[in-house]
């Protein structure tokens, strides 16, 4: 299970820039790291979202070759927050996954939107929502709900065989 | 637990943050290059397994689109080949009947097409079952006959078909002679399914294999020069008073499915509207 985690921390910030363009649907691509730091966050609580968000976040960073720390500092904050708040949430649903997940990556971009704004980011804020931030919430929404369905199923198959 | 929670949280931000403006102020080059020493093996790796993967699935894709295609094409090459084959029996079909109805324009005589619906083919009776009886005014003993030859004669009319006794039947006999010796002869059905053709010795000495045999004519029943059969083996029996001689039937009984029946009256020459007789 922890080698699980590393490979999906590690894995997951540097296979953003090449695993997951395989997955590009009409130019959105889903922001796997994310997805993978709130599932995280949800099992193991606010301390471990916050060192997965970071470590994911400064390796897409480090891998997309982006400002060092936007995403490192972005996803620590979801993986925080979504850590300490996930235990009083219905996650099993998927009627609130998929919703908890587009409005996590809305969240995100929002936040990553204000952070490079402070340091002079020059893109417009309504065609990044429109064209990037939107569209890459609800493929985050879909693809982690599928993901934690297929989680469930594959634990549940353990538990029986074991 | 939240006080440490809070205090990484605090930490990761101010990291964040001073990489940030380190990197702004035109600082940042170690930090990315420290990171890079782990990141570009990790993504060449990863980039080469990606590519791997694609291209396994696109094979694996290919592969399923050409087995649709090879499982499409055989399906198609089964209709072809059934298609074919239906074409082919329809050709032959139109081929049988068109020589069977130049016949029948060419005869002096009326006729009556017929199909053959049922065959007996046991060594006591052999005879064909055609669909023509009472109500188109067939009488017994018409003679059947086919664009190859003389086929039989009727022996039984019922009301939808009538019975054809085939000349291989043990209890045929026809009149014949040969064409090129003008030997008069008799032709009889044998029991193995055969025909021979029995002649006085003293006028048949000249008989060859090959030489071919017409109806005669005598007895008013079959028109004269209606191909019978072939010589196929000669059964010189010495001093006998008959000899005899295998013939190669000029039709062949178990491939026929349309005979035409003599209705009209006549006994004229009709050789020459058969091939075989004319040659």
């Amino acid at each position: 299970m922890r080698t699980f985690i590393i490979l999906a921390v590690f894995g997951g910030g540097m296979a953003h820039a090449t695993v997951s363009q395989a997955l590009r649907i009409a130019d959105v691509a889903p922001d796997i790291p994310l997805i993978v730091v709130v599932l995280l966050a949800l099992r193991r609580g606010p301390e471990f979202g916050c060192g997965a968000g970071f470590i994911a976040g400064i390796l897409q960073d480090a891998a997309s070759g982006g400002l060092l720390g936007v995403q490192g500092l972005t996803k620590a904050i979801i993986g925080f927050t979504i850590g300490a708040v996930g235990a009083r949430l219905r996650v099993s649903q998927p009627l609130v996954q998929v919703p908890g997940l587009v409005l996590l990556t809305i969240a995100e971009g929002l936040a990553r939107f204000t952070l490079l704004k402070l340091f002079r980011f020059p893109a417009p804020f309504g065609e990044l929502m429109t064209y990037v931030v939107l569209p890459q919430a609800l493929y985050n929404g879909f693809l982690g709900a599928a993901l934690v369905l297929g989680l469930a199923w594959a634990e549940s198959m353990r538990e029986r065989t074991s | 637990m939240k006080i440490r929670a809070i205090v990484l949280l605090g930490t990761v931000a101010a990291v964040c943050l001073l990489l940030l403006t380190l990197q702004m102020r035109g600082h940042g080059d170690g930090a990315s290059d420290v990171l890079a020493v782990v990141t570009t093996p990790v993504q060449s790796a990863l980039a080469r397994i990606n590519r791997t993967t694609v291209g396994v699935w696109s094979t694996y894709r290919e592969w399923k689109a050409v087995r649709a295609e090879n499982a499409r094409l055989r399906e198609e090459a089964q209709r072809l080949r059934v298609e074919a084959l239906r074409v082919t029996e329809i050709t032959e079909e139109n081929q049988r009947l068109r020589r069977l109805l130049a016949l029948k324009l060419a005869m002096p005589m009326a006729t009556l097409s017929g199909e053959i619906i049922a065959r007996e083919w046991g060594g006591w009776v052999r005879s064909l079952t055609v669909n023509r009886g009472r109500g188109d005014h067939v009488a017994r003993l018409t003679a059947v006959i086919g664009p190859d030859g003389l086929i039989g004669r009727v022996v039984d009319v019922r009301p939808g078909a009538s019975i054809v006794q085939v000349l291989t039947d043990p209890a045929s006999t026809v009149g014949a002679h040969i064409v090129r010796t003008r030997t008069q002869g008799i032709v009889e059905g044998e029991p193995r399914g055969t025909i021979r053709f029995k002649y006085m010795a003293r006028d048949g000495s000249d008989i060859q294999v090959g030489d071919l045999v017409v109806t005669s004519g005598a007895g008013g029943l079959f028109p004269r020069g209606i191909p019978v059969g072939r010589v196929r083996t000669i059964d010189d029996r010495g001093s006998a008073l008959f000899h005899y001689a295998q013939l190669a039937p000029a039709v062949d009984f178990a491939r026929i499915d349309e005979v035409l029946l003599i209705v009209g009256e006549g006994v004229q020459d009709v050789a020459g509207l058969f091939p075989a007789a004319s040659h």
